[in-house]
């Protein structure tokens, strides 16, 4: 066992995952591999500090590279291999994982390798818990989009291999490659956020949040009851652990009782504010401020107050 | 008729944990179990697919003793019977034993045009039993599915990828994880439920499945596991007048500098 292996479709994931890469290698000591799809991304990889890019070609599918990624792996020992934790690269990791009998670590927030063994940190129960895991090697482990900084170009000369793969699986036929257009903007980056909860009776008092939003110059974010059982907002909106993740400087809640899956996506939030009807929802135990009252009294009350 | 397979785990109710301030350690006296709430989108999407294709749906568990509690509440949700592999080793099995064994019981049971599975569990959320379950079986895994049909013998589905969607069509059996949105799970009826005690529940034991020592041993092992501590001012505003705790949070947000 030896090196380290990254890959990831999207070349600015690729480039954090080269962020913890580069810090397993200065305590593996060992060389530092990168797998890209594209020719632009080997260059920049290369660039920015891997030590060779192996660039496959041959697939149209990058679930398809799995294998060729597993065998790439197996070939050069690799004891590590950090993949983007995009939904595509869960997928990989997973039948990577599998080609190699490793063990797998799904969104790891910390790396490293102690006593010749993988340790990690990862959310459990809804973001209730932090487990740490020891894996044995050769582990892959999956590393969400944004946990690392990129790393940045250094003038690297990293060794670029091109590598011609074999044809994919001829069961599978993908079509219909189409983008999800977001519904406004993103509000993983938004400075505010207004969220509504299930505390919210009807689609139509949305006007209310709106309303204090724009006084707030917020965005809308929402629980997942909202957007997936009720469907008065888009997806896109919806904050918890499957959803989006906000940091905002601040996040105000309109009815949200603060399920653990929810908190999860708002505790990076600089200020918290809920706003709810009853003292004992646990939101207020994640809040810095609360209002106990019924929002349809408070949000106008507020409304106008931001507007002052 | 399709044959279908749905996977579930019988989770602890993560919103019945407690965190003990003092050490950060998880106070589970008071947890119930659940049907992983990801799962019950997967149990809905085969009965689904049974009401509009008349297919056959075995479910199967892979959990501790306590497993056996599950099979009453997921028989009242559709599927025709349930497999349950009940054994203290699923308390500490990672993604690796859990689809190996989960593997090896479709392969003695099946074989199946379709096995389905939630995206991820709602306790642990490893997100790799679909996906390596079908390398073990050696069929096509089609993850995060926000769509899914059957037609003449093949799977069409929709993925969801963050930024993009795409249609996957496989020919022949395969593997899928289905995300939340796919479907909203129907609650069980008073009929449904009584109708469950009819229906057939038959364990099957690991040590019948031919998995080798190296096969069941995980390859990642928990070392500790500690609530997160929310450091929050918790300042609650409660005045009878709402005028007045809008007053006092305003005059708060204010001395932060937001407004």
């Amino acid at each position: 066992m030896s090196g380290i292996l990254i890959f990831s479709e999207n070349n600015a994931t690729a480039l954090e995952l080269l962020t913890a890469g580069l810090g397993l290698k200065a305590t593996m000591n060992q060389p530092l591999c990168a797998v890209a799809l594209a020719e632009e991304d080997a260059a920049a990889l290369a660039a920015a500090g891997a030590d060779k890019v192996i660039l496959l070609k041959g697939r149209d599918w990058p679930e398809g590279y799995a294998q060729p990624i597993a065998e790439l792996a197996a070939k050069d020992l690799a004891a590590v291999i950090l993949i983007g934790g995009t939904a595509r690269g869960k997928d990989i990791a997973a039948k990577v994982a599998d080609g190699l009998d490793a063990g797998l670590v799904t969104e790891a927030q910390t790396i490293e390798i102690v006593d010749d063994k993988l340790q990690t940190t990862r959310l459990k129960y809804g973001g209730l818990a932090v487990a740490s895991e020891a894996t044995v090697l050769p582990a892959v482990v999956t590393v969400a989009p944004r946990t690392f900084d990129k790393a940045t170009a250094a003038g690297g000369q990293g060794q670029i291999i091109s590598l011609d793969t074999a044809d994919g699986d001829p069961r599978v036929k993908v079509s219909d490659l189409c983008p999800i257009e977001r519904q406004g903007v993103d509000i993983a980056a938004a400075a505010r956020i207004v969220c509504v909860g299930r505390g919210l009776s009807q689609k139509e008092d949305l006007a209310l949040a709106e309303d204090l939003a724009k006084a707030l110059t917020a965005e809308i974010g929402c629980t997942r009851g909202i957007a997936e059982d009720y469907h008065w907002l888009p997806v896109e909106r919806y904050i918890g652990i499957s959803g989006q993740k906000v940091k905002p400087e601040v996040y105000l809640s309109l009815g949200v009782s603060g399920q653990v899956q929810h908190v999860a996506g708002i505790r990076d939030s600089k200020i918290i504010v809920a706003v709810d009807s009853n003292e004992k929802a646990p939101i207020f135990e994640a809040a810095d401020y609360g209002i106990v009252g019924d929002l349809y009294e408070v949000a106008p009350l507020l409304t106008a107050a931001f507007k002052k | 008729m399709p044959k279908i397979l749905v996977c579930y785990k019988w989770v602890l109710d993560e919103q019945d944990i407690r965190v003990n301030a003092a050490d950060a350690s998880l106070d589970f006296s008071r947890a119930k179990y659940k049907i992983s709430d990801y799962d019950k989108n997967a149990i809905e999407e085969a009965v689904q697919l049974q009401e509009s294709q008349g297919a056959t749906i075995d479910a199967i568990t892979f959990g501790g003793p306590a497993v056996k509690q599950s099979l009453k509440d997921l028989l009242s949700r559709g599927p025709d019977k349930v497999y349950y592999l009940a054994d203290p080793a699923a308390d500490k099995a990672d993604g690796h034993v859990t689809a190996g064994v989960l593997a090896a019981a479709a392969r003695t049971k099946g074989p199946y045009d379709l096995i389905i599975c939630g995206e991820g569990s709602s306790d642990a959320y490893n997100q790799q039993v679909a996906p390596r379950m079908a390398a073990r079986l050696g069929l096509p895994a089609i993850t995060f599915v926000q769509s899914l049909k059957l037609e003449d013998g093949r799977i069409v589905a929709t993925r969801k990828l963050g930024d993009c969607t795409e249609v996957v069509t496989i020919d022949g059996p395969a593997v899928v994880s289905v995300v939340p949105e796919i479907n909203k799970p129907r609650i069980p009826s008073l009929k449904q439920v009584l109708a469950a005690a009819k229906k057939p529940s038959e364990e099957i034991k690991i040590a019948d499945l031919g998995l080798t020592p190296a096969q069941l041993t995980p390859k990642t092992v928990s070392m500790t596991v500690k609530g997160f501590v929310m450091n929050r001012k918790n300042i609650l505003f409660k005045e009878p007048a709402q005028a007045d705790n809008v007053a006092k949070l305003v005059a708060a947000l204010a001395k932060e500098g937001v407004c």
